[in-house]
C-alpha cells in the first residue's frame, strides 16, 4: 500500500526517496525505482512506530558503550 | 552393521562409533555417497568436501581404535553453511554468485571446533545468497537454485540456511550448521520438519563467518532431534578471543533424563495471529501435549513496535557490513532480481531513528528477560506457514509483510531458542513448535524440547516414509 500524496507519510518520505534516487537512481529501472519507494515508506512507518515511543533520557543504546584497553 | 546409519541420530551414531561397530570411514563414505547423488537433487550442496572428509574421518578411525574416543561427534558426518571459512582452498561462496570463488586460509573458529570434536566435515551446504541480508522475497535468490524441500519437492526448504535444513531432512549428513540473524535456522529447520537450535547471542563464537548484522548473527546446529542440537552445541560453545561477542559462560550439554519433569510454559498473546489454520490447530494440539508435562499461561508484554526495532537494527547493519559491494555496483551479479534494489531504501533511515531503535532495544532485552524469568520456555508456532511454494513470494517479518513477535523479541534480545517438527498442514509439509528461553538458558529450552519429542513421534518421521504425513 503506498502513502497518498499529499499525505502526513508522504511528505516525508519524498525526501527520503529523492535522496535514494539521488544515489541510485541511474541504477535502476522505473519499475525497480518504484518498488524502492515502497521500501522507503516502510523505513518511515517503521520510524514513526519507534519515534511514538517515550524514553527517559537515561535509556541509554543498548548494549552500552563499553571502552577498549589494550593488553600494556 | 544392519542398522541403517541414515536417518540415525548422532547420539545412536555416536554408540555405533565408538562401539566399533560401523567405522567412521564407512560413514563418512555412506553420506557422501548420498551428498553426490541426492544433493543435486534438493539444491543443498555448494561443495562436497571429500578429500578433507577422508582425511578427518581416517584420523578418526584411528584415534578411535587406538583408544583416542573424543566424544560423541568422534566420527560424525556433518555439513556447514557455506558462510563458515574452510581452509585448504575450499571455496566459500556465502551462497553469492560474484563470490563463486571467494577462498580462505583459515578454518572459521566453528569448524576448528568441531574438528577438536573428531566430527567429519563432508560438505559446504548450500544458503540464501548474503544470508537473506539484501531483502529477497521467493526462493529463487541463490547462485544453487532455490533450496528444494525433502517433504514436498515443489516447495521451499526455507531461508538462509536452505541447505542446511534440507540436506538434514533428507539424511544427507546427520546435522548441520546454520546462522541466524532473523529466522535463518527456526526457519529451515521448522520447514523441513527436524530440529534447529538458535544459541543465545555470544554463545558461538561467529570468527570466520560472514558478517550480516554484527550484533544479531548467532551460529547454530540443526539435527533430527533437539538432543543433537544439544551435543554439537556443547562442541562449538565457548569463549573465543577472536570474537569479542562471545560470553564467557562456559556451557555444558545437561542430557539428564526429563522423564517427570515439570516445566512452566508461557504463551505470548496473540502469537497465532497471522498463521495459517494448519499452523494453529497444530499448535492447539501441541498446548494439549504440553499441559500434561506442566503449565501453560497466557503473558502478555507491552505494546512497543518490537519488529521495528530488530528489522531497523538488522537493516542498518546489513547495509554497513556490505557498504562496499552495494557502491560497487555488484548487487547486480546476485540471482534474485529484487536483491539488485531493495537494500537501497535503507539509506533512508535516519541516525536518530537507529538510535532509537537501540534504545527501545534495551527495553525489549529487559522487558524479555523479566517475563522469561518465570517460565521455562514460551512456546509459539515455529513459523506462521508451512513452507511456499518455490514459485511463490513469501511473507517475511525482515520485510515487514508477516507478523513474528517471538522472532523479533528473540533475535533482538539474543535469546536462544528451539524449533521442533510437530505436525503436517498443507501439501504434505511439516509444522513447527518453538521453544525460546532466557538467555544463555539453553539447556531449559533443550530440555522442554527433549520432552516435548519424548511424547510425540514426528521427529522420526522422514521423508519417503509411508506414514510420515499421519498421525
Amino acid at each position: 500500500m503506498s502513502a497518498a500524496p499529499g499525505s502526513d507519510v508522504a511528505d516525508e518520505v519524498e525526501p527520503l526517496f529523492a535522496l535514494v534516487r539521488e544515489r541510485y537512481g541511474d541504477r535502476l529501472t522505473a519499475a525497480q525505482l518504484d518498488e524502492v519507494r515502497k521500501g522507503v515508506e516502510g523505513v518511515v512507518l517503521a520510524a514513526r512506530a519507534l519515534r511514538a515511543v517515550r524514553l527517559e533520557t537515561s535509556d541509554e543504546p543498548f548494549p552500552p558503550f563499553i571502552p577498549h584497553r589494550g593488553p600494556s | 552393521m544392519s542398522e541403517s546409519p541414515v536417518f540415525l541420530p548422532v547420539r545412536r551414531l555416536a554408540e555405533l562409533v565408538r562401539a566399533r561397530t560401523i567405522s567412521p570411514v564407512a560413514l563418512a563414505e555412506t553420506f557422501l555417497d548420498r551428498l553426490e547423488r541426492l544433493g543435486p537433487t534438493y539444491n543443498c550442496v555448494v561443495t562436497i568436501t571429500r578429500e578433507r572428509a577422508m582425511t578427518e574421518a581416517r584420523r578418526a578411525e584411528h584415534e578411535i581404535a587406538g583408544g583416542r574416543y573424543r566424544g560423541p561427534l568422534h566420527g560424525i558426518p556433518y555439513g556447514a553453511k557455506d558462510l563458515l571459512a574452510t581452509a585448504g582452498g575450499i571455496p566459500t561462496t556465502w551462497g553469492a554468485a560474484p563470490l563463486r570463488e571467494q577462498r580462505f586460509a583459515f578454518d572459521a573458529t566453528v569448524i576448528r571446533k568441531l574438528e577438536e570434536a573428531g566430527a567429519v566435515l563432508c560438505a559446504k551446504l548450500a544458503m540464501v545468497e548474503l544470508a537473506g541480508g539484501m531483502g529477497y522475497r521467493q526462493p529463487h535468490a541463490s547462485f544453487t537454485g532455490p533450496g528444494i524441500n525433502p517433504w514436498n519437492p515443489d516447495a521451499w526448504s526455507g531461508g538462509s540456511s536452505s541447505g542446511s535444513g534440507s540436506a538434514v531432512a533428507a539424511g544427507l549428513v546427520p546435522f548441520a550448521i546454520g546462522s541466524e540473524t532473523w529466522g535463518s535456522i527456526l526457519s529451515p529447520a521448522g520447514y523441513c520438519g527436524i530440529a534447529g537450535l538458535r544459541p543465545s547471542y555470544g554463545r558461538v563464537s561467529r570468527h570466520g563467518a560472514m558478517a550480516l548484522c554484527w550484533t544479531l548473527d548467532k551460529l547454530g546446529p540443526l539435527g533430527l532431534t533437539a538432543e543433537d542440537c544439544g551435543l554439537v552445541l556443547e562442541a562449538i560453545a565457548g569463549e573465543d578471543p577472536a570474537d569479542p561477542s562471545t560470553s564467557e559462560r562456559p556451557w555444558r550439554f545437561d542430557a539428564a533424563d526429563v522423564t517427570g519433569r515439570r516445566f512452566r510454559f508461557g504463551v505470548m498473546k496473540g502469537v497465532t495471529a497471522g498463521c495459517d489454520d494448519a499452523v494453529v490447530a497444530a499448535f492447539a494440539r501441541s498446548l494439549e501435549t504440553l499441559r500434561g508435562i506442566g503449565s501453560v499461561e497466557e503473558v502478555e508484554l507491552p505494546d512497543l513496535p518490537w519488529e521495528a526495532i530488530t528489522r531497523t537494527i538488522l537493516h542498518v547493519e546489513a547495509a554497513s557490513a556490505f557498504e562496499d559491494f552495494i557502491a560497487a555496483g555488484t548487487l547486480a551479479e546476485l540471482t534474485a532480481p529484487e536483491d539488485h534494489w531493495s537494500v537501497y531504501a535503507r539509506d533512508a533511515i535516519l541516525a536518530k531513528d537507529y538510535v532509537k531503535a537501540l534504545r527501545l532495544r534495551g527495553v525489549m532485552a529487559r522487558e524479555a528477560d523479566r517475563l522469561l524469568s518465570r517460565f521455562d520456555a514460551l512456546v509459539g508456532p515455529g513459523h506462521a506457514t508451512v513452507a511456499p511454494g518455490l514459485e511463490q513470494e513469501f511473507r517475511s517479518a525482515i520485510r515487514g509483510s508477516a507478523p513474528d513477535l517471538m522472532g523479533a523479541i528473540g533475535n533482538g534480545a539474543g535469546l536462544p531458542a528451539i524449533c521442533v517438527p510437530n505436525g503436517f498442514g498443507d501439501r504434505g509439509l511439516p509444522t513447527s513448535l518453538q521453544f525460546m528461553g532466557r538467555v544463555y538458558e539453553e539447556n531449559s529450552v533443550l530440555a522442554a524440547a527433549r520432552a516435548w519429542q519424548s511424547l510425540t513421534s514426528w521427529h522420526l518421521r522422514h521423508p519417503g516414509s509411508s506414514a510420515a504425513a499421519t498421525g
